[in-house]
């Protein structure tokens, strides 16, 4: 098949020469301490058991190839969200992310359009993107060879959304975006769901982080900033001491959605929340970091409070630890309420979604 | 882990390091504060910060560094980190004309968000890519000395001027600042609540990680 796209031109590079990887496929650092390793306990017999035993009852819950995945959804949505914030099991993931992302529904209602998109229509995007491919996830086996197969993914599936969607066209983050969900899916698959995120399919329409003036980017930061204040106050006066802003530290929280710099296996759980409760676990995560680190930030001045903020420690990144935390605070209410007036001070951020009402999965 | 000795500075220096993406800014940045070049560098989301304390023209200079992502949408959050800025440094790729040619769009920029005294050094990476130079320096030079720009050429991967670029821009910041009186209505002094010479702790070269997280 003859694919009019510039990374086609070129053959793939040597493959690159085998380093241990972790059990995600990031290449090992040497260095002694790394983070996402010494977090990653051995596990017992106990924890085997346990997980074998939650497999069997994912397993029962969305049925074959996810058929019974809506029922169960609608009779026990609490069930669900529980699980779910418990992590689902790792060979589910890919499943369980397009079903509630509703992607999977957007999938089947567009046959053919991904392949359309991907072979047939040029992007004004694609020199950015090819800029940046080698630059996304360069430590992760599936995409460290030169046009190799995980970086000739990434490249169809941006390039497909900046055709599908010009407008938004491609913004440097979405890549990360792109590549977690590729390291769980195909690339239509993966192009489905960045769609089903961006244009709202089943919760607000994320387009907001990657259109011009990156607004929704401003109104998290400034939401972000607000529930510091009011959720730890001690903090908020500090921050605003130093002049902190929220961007020094935060706006890849939300551009990528933890999957820029944080360990793998922490983004990966914070991706099964997000996917089916939405960006309110960004905002929860956030102020769980701060949280447990509280105590030393209000102590650190500036220049040392700007590195914690974008170095924390291995066991704030914990996610047994951090994601506990985080449910525990309460944000969706207040974040109404934000939105709301910064909506009115500063406009609707985010226009009404393009996703047509009867591509909208019912979930 | 080692603890260094708290620092004394006499200035406080903020810089920005701007221009299009993939022209190698954080590369600059590592290598001047940390000596490091990553080979597997990911591209910059929003701002990363860096310091380096140094002796400039006999005084000791802090300079507090903000490294901007290149792409054009990303300006809607770079732009407020012009604000107070001392110093710009205005990258190219010098294999990639494109780059050089957005040289005037940045300066625009500078034009509109930051201060008007900024000091300017246009700076030219990669020159260790020698047999895809597509900018000559002779093109740039004159580009330069048309806007009243310094200009030096530089290998962040070698390791070649960069220390050179950030001491002349730092120079030419001292020279403007130490002419005038510290004033309050000095914008150009950033911190200046904290007075001058201030006992900080330093921390950055100690805590880095390596440069490359493995996610």
């Amino acid at each position: 098949m003859e694919k009019k796209t510039l990374i086609d031109d070129y053959e793939p590079g040597p493959v690159p020469s085998p380093r241990p990887v972790d059990r995600f496929g990031f290449v090992k650092l040497d260095v002694g301490n790394n983070i996402p390793e010494a977090v990653v306990k051995d596990r017992s017999v106990f924890e085997r058991e346990r997980d074998e035993r939650r497999l069997r009852k994912w397993r029962k819950m969305i049925g074959v190839n996810g058929s019974d995945w809506k029922h169960y959804v609608r009779r026990k949505p609490n069930v669900v969200k529980s699980r779910i914030r418990k992590g689902i099991p790792d060979c589910l993931r890919g499943l369980v992310w397009q079903l509630i992302s509703g992607s999977r529904d957007l999938l089947l209602m567009n046959p053919g359009v991904y392949e359309q998109l991907v072979i047939y229509e040029t992007s004004a995007a694609e020199m950015d993107i090819i800029r940046d491919i080698s630059r996304t996830f360069p430590t992760h086996v599936f995409f460290q060879q030169r046009h190799g197969p995980g970086q000739r993914s990434l490249y169809n599936v941006l390039k497909a959304y900046s055709v599908y969607d010009r407008e938004v066209g491609y913004v440097q983050g979405m890549g990360f975006v792109a590549g977690l969900l590729l390291l769980y899916m195909s690339e239509e698959d993966a192009f489905w769901l960045l769609v089903a995120l961006l244009k709202g399919a089943v919760h607000a329409p994320m387009e907001g982080l990657y259109l011009v003036g990156l607004p929704l980017v401003q109104q998290y930061l400034s939401q972000l900033e607000q529930l510091v204040k009011e959720h730890l106050p001690k903090l908020g006066e500090h921050f605003a001491q130093e002049m902190i802003n929220p961007s020094m530290y935060a706006s890849q929280w939300f551009i990528t959605v933890f999957s820029y710099s944080f360990p793998f296996h922490l983004a990966l759980r914070i991706w099964d929340v997000f996917l089916f409760e939405g960006v309110k676990i960004v905002f929860k995560v956030g102020l769980a970091l701060l949280k447990f680190r509280h105590d030393e930030l209000i102590k650190l001045p500036f220049e040392k409070l700007v590195h914690a903020l974008r170095n924390f420690p291995e066991d704030a990144l914990d996610p047994d630890t951090l994601l506990p935390m985080a449910y525990s605070i309460k944000v969706t209410k207040r974040l109404e309420e934000l939105t709301e007036e910064y909506e009115k001070k500063n406009g609707k951020t985010v226009q009404s979604t393009k996703l047509n009402e009867n591509q909208s999965p019912a979930s | 882990m080692a603890r260094r000795m708290d620092e004394e500075y006499d200035y406080l220096f903020k810089v920005v390091l701007i221009g299009d993406s993939g022209v190698g800014k954080s590369n600059l940045l590592s290598r001047f504060t940390r000596n490091e070049f990553c080979l597997e560098s990911k591209s910059t989301i929003g701002v990363e910060f860096a310091t380096r304390t140094l002796q400039v023209e006999g005084r000791t200079v802090k300079a507090q560094i903000w490294d901007t992502a290149g792409q054009e949408r990303y300006r809607a959050i770079t732009s407020a980190y012009y604000r107070g800025a001392l110093g710009a440094l205005l990258v190219y790729d010098v294999t990639k004309p494109m780059s050089f040619d957005n040289v005037s769009r940045w300066l625009k920029e500078l034009r509109d968000h930051a201060d008007s005294n900024i000091v300017i050094m246009l700076i030219g990476n990669k020159t260790d890519l020698k047999h895809l130079r597509a900018v000559t320096t002779e093109d740039a030079q004159s580009y330069a000395e048309k806007e009243g720009l310094s200009f030096i050429e530089t290998s962040a991967l070698e390791a070649i001027n960069v220390e050179k670029a950030f001491q002349t821009i730092l120079s030419e910041i001292y020279r403007i600042i130490s002419k005038k009186p510290l004033s309050a209505e000095d914008p150009g002094q950033a911190n200046i609540k904290e007075g001058k010479t201030i006992v900080v702790g330093e921390s950055e070269a100690n805590q880095k990680r390596s440069c490359c997280s493995s996610s």
